[in-house]
């Protein structure tokens, strides 16, 4: 790279490492291989691996790089800038909320903050609508993306029983986890109700020390980002190697729009750095901002060919918006429990993951640790009832009793559920802000009550004298779905979107249905098979000029 | 009703010497540091001080030991502070506690002839009552469904500063930061030798 420019990098990546190396740099106007927009579980593999192959890569991250030393702080409060706090409107008859319940900004995207829950998807995941009439099949199948979870899984790492006993049989290359009191209760009370249950993962903090990665220390604030180093996030474990092999990670640049020319290719990428407005030219684009700023940039980045939108002659994108159902539930133990202490993510069960005609809904919902931290806590005890006063203080100095258990159930895809260009208001960019529409349906319902009381159930078997739980929703993925055709959905099985032959969309926003799986492995097992797939098929994919055909009615 | 004190011993203020540096400025600077109020008038002050002292009370707690609630609520206010989601039924942030605020006086004076800050607190507590059933008197709450202030508004952004302040962490037993020292007692609720034991 003779003359290429350089800047220098100095960020603490965990508490024995510190990532000082000089980074590759591009000028704006130097037409790129691959623009990347996001840096999470889909962009951060993506740069590895297209860096890796010998491709020029630019990564566009609307967020901060977080140093663990000075950025990452060890209390609740004070992590929001961790979060993607600008505003969204949220509506629907069931609202999601956004901010720190599931979007991140910055190197790392969400899996900065996420608890690191990494189970797989099940082979039935592929074929629900084969299999129960609703929802849709994935237009590839579990084997196809089989060896790539099992490089994920060596990659993160992840840390897991040796014989995991749900979906297709498979193993985790570190030994499990250490449970604290809190997950213990969810292990007793399977037990003691006869279900099977797993402890110590699978979960992406290694087992043992990974690297300049130490091992866990226990404290329990996973959430809010790990100062250690030893929990998984795509900063520590694909992102250093994706600028060793010469990507720029180009942070605190936020997309706005994505520019095509007149033979409908897309030549490169607008966004705002510093209050200054520049273009990234690129030979491609991949979007990876998860399911709301994806659609969002797709859905504000309008032309003569896409009116409504780039890729979008579907109409499909922003559609099929699904968060996970993921209520809360906690019991109170006579007995001490400081769940404040080790992983929240510690043990699950999935007995209930597959649909049971016993049930009067199809699909289901595993079982998974939480640990709420004060704050999360005490807003669980208000919301259940509208709590305060004296009363709220004396349950809130139950909180080394409680134990809680997370409900993770299969929500199932609806066009009814959207994510849209809000039509006045605007961010600071100027830029729309995204409107996301949420309504939960009748199998979701049930499967929600029925997997509350199984969560009460367990909790009581392991001796709570009182549950409570409280509604909530976690992760979102959909909106750019993947299917068989231009007419079905937004992207092929390779993350290429039908309509612009070199304009990919490759996060959690290109699931057609989500299982009862935290998405984050899912998304960077897409990511790693769209990578491969573009080693071997750059060349045709990226200079193919002409465009694929539209619908006539559009 | 008192609140009894179940961790006299807690004091997780002591252990700050165990903390990374980055942690303890953040959190010693939330004890040191209480902001001014620059966006609520003199009346709106006292009416949310009013309702913090109702939702969070503190009577019991030696003066030195209250956590200041309305500052935090105020600076919220101040710097246009965004959780990321704006409820589509909802004002702004700002605009939802002035106009929740209004509200707590339209329906006070409704119920009892005087604004919420002048009532006695069982008074108080019977218009927070009206707004906790989601429908009390007044025009502020046509503009906004009152459930939704209640809980998202004023319960989560108050306990929000509370269960932020290591003085109520010592009220819940709460072992505060812990890096880079971490956790070893894992099992069995134990707790480290150096966290309070419950009374």
């Amino acid at each position: 790279m003779g003359g290429a420019r350089a800047v220098k990098l100095h960020v603490h990546l965990s508490s024995d490492w510190v990532l000082d190396t000089e980074m590759r740099e591009y000028r704006p106007n130097e037409e790129v291989d691959f623009c990347i927009i996001g840096s999470g579980a889909g962009g951060g593999v993506l740069a590895q691996r297209l860096a890796r192959f010998g491709f020029s890569v630019v990564v566009l991250e609307a967020g901060p790089w977080h140093d663990t030393e000075t950025d990452m702080v060890s209390d609740e409060a004070g992590s929001a800038r961790l979060y993607w706090n600008d505003e969204r409107f949220t509506g629907g008859t069931d609202p999601l909320e956004f901010g720190a319940n599931n979007s991140g900004r910055g190197v790392g995207g969400s899996t900065i903050h996420y608890a690191g829950f990494c189970p797989r998807l099940h082979p039935s995941d592929f074929r629900v609508r084969s299999l129960d009439g609703v929802g849709a099949d994935w237009p590839m199948s579990y084997e196809d993306l089989e060896p790539y979870y099992a490089a994920m899984e060596r990659e993160y790492p992840v840390s897991g029983p040796r014989q995991y006993p749900w979906g297709k049989p498979h193993g985790y290359p570190y030994a499990p986890l250490q449970a604290g009191t809190a997950g213990q209760m969810l292990i007793e009370g399977c037990a003691k109700l006869g279900i099977p249950v797993v402890a110590g993962g699978p979960v992406a903090i290694p087992a043992g020390r990974k690297g300049k990665r130490p091992h866990c220390i226990m404290r329990g604030f996973c959430l809010l980002g790990c100062k250690v180093g030893a929990k998984s996030s795509t900063m520590v474990s694909h992102i250093p190697r994706a600028i060793a092999d010469g990507a720029e990670m180009r942070a605190e640049c936020m997309a706005t729009e994505i520019l095509i020319d007149s033979n409908d290719r897309v030549t490169g990428v607008r966004y705002v750095h510093d209050s200054r407005l520049e273009v990234q030219r690129a030979n491609a684009v991949i979007v990876a901002g998860y399911a709301i700023e994806s659609p969002r940039l797709l859905l504000n980045s309008k032309s003569n060919a896409f009116p409504d939108g780039l890729a979008n002659t579907s109409g499909l994108v922003g559609k099929f918006l699904m968060a996970q159902a993921g209520p809360v539930v906690w019991g109170r133990f006579p007995n001490m429990i400081r769940q404040y202490k080790a992983p929240p993510a510690c043990a699950l069960t999935e007995e209930f993951y597959e649909t049971d005609p016993r049930n009067d809904f199809v699909r289901g919902y595993a079982l998974q640790t939480v640990a709420p931290l004060p704050i999360a806590m005490a807003h669980l005890l208000i919301e259940e009832n509208g709590e305060y006063g004296e009363s709220l203080l004396e349950r809130m100095q139950d909180y080394n009793h409680y134990a809680a258990i997370g409900v993770l159930g299969e929500i199932l895809p609806d066009a009814r559920n959207f994510v849209s260009l809000h039509p006045t208001e605007k961010d600071r960019f100027g830029m729309p802000l995204a409107y996301s529409h949420f309504n939960l349906f009748e199998n979701d319902r049930r499967m929600m009550h029925a997997g509350i009381a199984r969560a009460r159930a367990v909790l009581e078997a392991a001796g709570a004298t009182e549950t409570h739980s409280v509604n909530r929703y976690a992760h979102l993925v959909g909106t750019c779905r993947m299917g068989f055709s231009e007419r079905d959905s937004v992207v092929d099985q390779w993350c290429r979107t039908w309509d612009v032959a070199n304009l990919f969309v490759c996060d959690g926003s290109v699931l057609p249905t989500q299982g009862s799986a935290n998405p984050a492995i899912t998304i960077s097992a897409l990511a790693a098979r769209t990578a491969d797939w573009l080693h071997h098929n750059a060349r045709h994919a990226l200079t193919r000029d002409e465009r694929r055909p539209v619908p006539a009615h559009r | 009703m008192t609140i009894r004190d179940r961790y006299p011993d807690a004091n997780v203020l002591a252990q700050r010497g165990h903390w990374d540096e980055a942690t303890r400025h953040v959190v010693l600077d939330r004890v040191h540091n209480v902001p001014d109020f620059r966006f609520f008038d003199s009346h709106e002050r006292a009416t949310l001080e009013a309702l913090c002292a109702l939702v969070i009370p503190q009577d019991h707690r030696q003066t030195d030991r209250r956590v200041p609630l309305a500052p935090w609520i105020d600076a919220r206010c101040t710097g246009g502070h965004s959780d990321g989601f704006r409820l589509d039924t909802m004002p702004s942030n700002p605009d939802a506690w002035r106009l929740g605020l209004q509200g707590l006086d339209q329906t006070s004076q409704h119920l009892f002839a005087s604004d919420f800050v002048s009532l006695e607190p069982d008074r108080q507590r019977r218009v927070l009552e009206s707004v906790r059933q989601g429908n009390p008197y007044g025009s502020a709450w046509q503009e906004m469904p009152a459930k939704r202030w209640w809980i998202f508004v004023a319960l989560r952004q108050i306990t929000a500063v509370y269960y932020a302040h290591p003085f109520a962490w010592d009220e819940i037993g709460f072992g505060g930061p812990a890096y880079p020292r971490g956790y070893f007692a894992l099992n069995h609720g134990y707790p480290e030798p150096w966290e309070a034991r419950e009374r």
